[in-house]
């Protein structure tokens, strides 16, 4: 199209992958390469082992695993039932009051989590809220941080909604209601289950804010990488992350097979 | 399927406006039960406005809708119980056939024996029996169709809204179309059928009753065949068939006007002597040759058009349009011709006819 | 086909209307109730804003009521009281000047590498079709749903001290260490940065790129121009407002970034989200770390409005 010299195009494809090869493609690579070594110092890895594994998928890793799956799965449907329920009402209102709604609900994407982590230990750290040493405010804090993505891919999707299906469905004599329940959500489904797995992996991966907040029993696989590369098992912190990249990936494949199934055109 | 126990729409005085600009400016209107009435109207004319305020999706910003004698102006869309189609269908993506026809009757809590019996003989009367299982993306445009005005009489409406319904379908399948939403009509002869469009032949062949709307206002209303014949603006002479406006002034004498200097005899009616008035002439009824009524210039642009040739005669710097009957000799641009038209074909419109300061001039 | 009755009807506003007026007086009148004047509200007896009201009640205790919190909390020194005190301290503070100038050139210069790196990448898949394409643009979409600090993991194993580049290197010189100790400096944090975001900048890019009409590019070619005409006449213009939007959210994102840095384990690094979290968490020192938390969010938030007015302005 824009290069029509066959000289052109393979100086552009080089290029191309001079450049995304090692800086993306390797980065990956290395950490799933570094999983089943014992040592790496030189061009290749030795020592193929699968023993970080049995340290990544046991134990505390193990335990860790199903702390970030719960948290993760608690805090996407939390934040998918807020958000969806955000957007959907926004739609109702008049420009200056979706306006406010976008910005409220923006907002948690717009202050760091960091920040987001202490702001919910400030506040939940006495009664009567106490949550602070407890599970729930690692799933709160989560909750907080994926709720503007819920609601933004929504609405997203809602503005793309045409409204030809509500009107046909009212001329028909059906309730606001049941349009709701028979025709806006299911045609929603799509980007219901793709919010979902958005809200999934970026909780399955959350970092800033669970390290100011998580109690000793709620240790989230990135918490564990972290420790494990801090106290210098890299290689036993790239088998977790392996895990931890494994899940995700499978959790979004599936969440992808259920979004095809749902979509109609 | 018989329709509901009262039929018919009225608009009494219904404007619509969106933030200031009217678009649809008090419109007095009333289709009578069974009857089918076309809107016809270029685009913005405010057609599809009233469309939509006839099904609750716009409030009028003033006046009252009617469905029967039962006021509906206040109704919400799914409290007044009408079929509607759209241009695009609508069809529920996420459901069968079947499911899609049944939709109303689920929603307005029909008893669930009946629901598969209604939903057959809905599919039954357009055809579509065939195709319960299929999804609407398996279906073509014309069957998708058909589906749309199954689902919207399976509620068994009193009145049945078409907006635009053909123009997504192709022009072969258009006419095909048109003749089954006439066979349609003529099985549920007590539905209301208000029909939005902007194509004059779909409104012609179909309609009972043409309403046509210009800038927001209805222009005119009557039958096809006086709306063709007796147009009483020059809005729906042009809008309606094809047209020759031509200027005249009406003559003291009775059924004369002076054209360019010329004397036509022509039924000038009420019509007081010394005003302006445009004479509309239909192009298929200009005559070429000598005649009563005749013009004569010079050709300016010839087309032909397979069964016909379209001429353009320069008449004292107007320009008359013929359409005649295949000639075997084609004239020549700048040759000099004699045109002419009988006084009964003519029609005398007033000057300038604003919208809707409506007929009259035609006795 | 029923013959259409005619008599009734008056078109026009000069039509009928006493006579309509009277009818309604008439049938309509005594046998049913005139609809009152709340036309429009139909059925619905609650008002829509009330459906928006759980969600946002939700919201303004689990997240606006903390952050209000951290804010009172930045102006109540340890002392008691209520005073700017606190804000004295940290700015006049070395570690929080050190951390607010590090992370602003951080994020700025890590968004203009993703800038350049993603407008380039992005060109390539869009108009320098190859087979595969389609997979790299799905692999980046992948790479964004993982954690950021997995780059600054396999940056260690590639760059750090006993990694494979500097093994590489002692194993061809026989040298006692590599030259590659850049990895806890700042400039180890901005390569994980660029890496992790640029992809960030690719997906609107791309976006933009596909609705770009190609027949714009075959007209302006087949008038002559050559490609880096093309490139700064046609497709620079079109993806400017992608650029800035993508650009912005990235500023933004590198702001408050915090895996990478803590993973780079780099005392020399520390940004202000590092510091919130060092002041909290290491020292307790929780009005510190309110204020650094104060500033923070006024500059990502007054940076986020800004990539929302832009996005919008593309979205308009």
């Amino acid at each position: 199209m824009l290069v029509h010299s066959r000289t052109g195009k393979w100086a552009a494809w080089a290029v191309f992958f001079v450049l995304f090869v090692p800086l993306f493609a390797v980065p990956l690579l290395v950490i799933l390469a570094a999983s089943f070594t014992t040592n790496w110092s030189g061009a290749f890895p030795s020592g193929p082992t699968t023993e970080h594994y049995a340290a990544a998928t046991g134990g505390d890793s193990l335990q860790a695993l199903t702390t970030s799956l719960i948290t993760a799965v608690s805090a996407s449907l939390l934040a998918l039932t807020v958000g969806s329920w955000a957007a959907l009402a926004a739609t109702s209102l008049r420009r200056r009051g979706r306006r406010f709604l976008d910005a409220l609900f923006m907002l948690p994407v717009a202050v760091p989590s960091v920040v987001v982590g202490l702001a919910v230990l400030v506040a939940f750290s006495k009664p009567p809220m106490l949550l602070n040493g407890t599970r729930w405010i690692v799933i709160l804090a989560h909750t907080i941080l994926v709720t503007a993505f819920a609601y933004s891919s929504v609405s997203a999707a809602i503005v793309r909604l045409d409204p030809m299906y509500e009107q046909a469905a009212a001329s028909l004599g059906a309730r606001p209601s049941y349009v709701l329940w028979r025709i806006k959500l299911p045609l929603l489904l799509p980007a219901l289950t793709a919010a979902a797995g958005l809200c999934f992996a970026l909780s399955m991966g959350e970092l800033s804010a669970t390290m100011m907040l998580y109690p000793p029993d709620w240790t989230p696989l990135p918490v564990q990488i972290f420790a494990a590369t801090d106290r210098g098992s890299l290689f036993t912190g790239a088998a977790v992350a392996v895990v931890l990249m494994g899940t995700t990936l499978l959790v979004l494949l599936g969440v992808a097979r259920i979004r095809t199934r749902a979509s109609y055109r | 399927m018989t329709g509901g126990a009262t039929g018919g729409i009225r608009f009494d005085q219904v404007s619509v406006a969106y933030g200031g600009n009217t678009v649809l400016d008090r419109l007095d209107l009333t289709v009578e039960p069974g009857e089918v009435m076309a809107l016809l109207g270029p685009s913005g004319s405010g057609k599809t406005t009233a469309l939509r305020a006839v099904a609750g999706f716009v409030q009028p910003a003033s006046g009252r809708v009617y469905l029967g004698d039962r006021d509906v102006t206040g109704l919400p869309p799914h409290k007044r119980g009408i079929g509607m189609v759209v241009q695009q269908y609508a069809l529920f993506p996420h459901m069968r056939v079947h499911d899609n026809v049944a939709f109303g009757l689920k929603a307005r809590k029909a008893a669930k024996a009946e629901i598969p019996e209604r939903v057959a003989e809905a599919l039954e009367l357009v055809g579509m029996a065939a195709y319960a299982e299929r999804y609407p993306r398996e279906l073509s445009g014309g069957q998708q169709q058909r589906v749309a005005i199954a689902r919207a009489l399976a509620i068994r409406p009193g009145v049945l809204l078409l907006d635009e319904p053909l123009s997504a379908l192709d022009a072969r399948l258009r006419s095909g179309m048109l003749a089954e939403l006439a066979r349609l009509h003529r099985e549920l002869p007590d539905v209301s059928i208000l029909y939005v469009t902007h194509d004059q032949v779909e409104a012609l062949t179909l309609a009972d009753r043409i309403a046509v709307m210009d800038k927001a206002r209805l222009q005119d209303c009557g039958t096809p065949q006086e709306l063709y014949r007796r147009p009483r603006t020059e809005f729906t002479a042009s809008f309606v068939g094809n047209a020759n406006l031509l200027p005249v002034t009406v003559a003291d004498g009775a059924d004369t006007v002076d054209f360019a200097g010329r004397a036509l005899d022509v039924p000038t009616g009420e019509a007081a002597g010394g005003a302006t008035a445009t004479l509309c002439v239909r192009p298929h009824l200009v005559g070429l040759g000598d005649g009563p009524n005749a013009l004569s210039g010079t050709i300016a642009e010839v087309q032909w058009r397979g069964s016909t040739h379209r001429l353009y005669v320069d008449v004292d710097g107007h320009r008359v349009k013929a359409d005649l009957r295949e000639l075997r000799e084609t004239p020549a641009l700048g040759d000099t011709v004699t045109l002419h038209f009988a006084a009964e074909d003519a029609v005398l419109l007033p000057a300038g006819t604003a919208p809707g300061t409506g007929g009259g001039a035609h006795a | 086909m029923p013959s259409a009755p005619t008599a009734d009807v008056r078109p026009g506003p000069s039509g009928s209307r006493s006579v309509l007026e009277r009818r309604t007086g008439s049938i309509d009148g005594p046998r049913k109730p005139v609809e009152g004047p709340d036309r429009g509200a139909g059925d619905r007896r609650i008002p829509r804003f009330v459906w928006a009201l759980p969600p946002v009640a939700v919201l303004a205790l689990v997240f606006l009521y903390p952050l209000a919190l951290v804010v009172q909390q930045s102006v109540s020194p340890d002392e008691g009281g209520t005073s700017l005190a606190p804000y004295g301290d940290v700015f006049a503070s070395e570690s929080f000047r050190s951390a607010l100038t590090t992370t602003v050139w951080l994020a700025v210069g890590s968004t203009a590498g993703c800038l350049v790196l993603g407008f380039v990448l992005a060109m390539v898949i869009a108009f320098v079709p190859f087979p595969g394409g389609r997979a790299v643009a799905r692999f980046i979409d992948v790479f964004l749903s993982f954690p950021s600090f997995l780059i600054t993991l396999a940056l260690l194993f590639i760059y750090g001290n006993a990694g494979m580049a500097n093994g590489l290197w002692t194993d061809a010189t026989g040298a006692s260490s590599g030259p590659f100790d850049f990895l806890t400096t700042p400039w180890g944090v901005l390569l994980a940065e660029v890496t992790y975001f640029t992809p960030f900048v690719m997906r609107p890019l791309l976006a933009a790129f596909s609705q770009l009409d190609t027949a714009q590019l075959e007209v302006a070619s087949s008038l002559g121009a050559g490609p880096a005409r093309i490139v700064r006449q046609v497709i620079l213009p079109d993806a400017l407002p992608a650029l800035a939007a993508g650009g912005s959210l990235v500023l933004v994102m590198c702001l408050n970034e915090f895996g990478i840095v803590l993973f780079t384990g780099a005392k020399g690094v520390t940004t202000l989200p590092m510091l919130v979290y060092s002041k909290a968490i290491l020292e307790s020192d929780y009005p510190a770390a309110c204020v650094v938390a104060v500033v923070n969010i006024a500059i990502s938030v007054g940076l986020y409005s800004l990539y929302r007015m832009v996005s919008r302005r593309v979205g308009a």
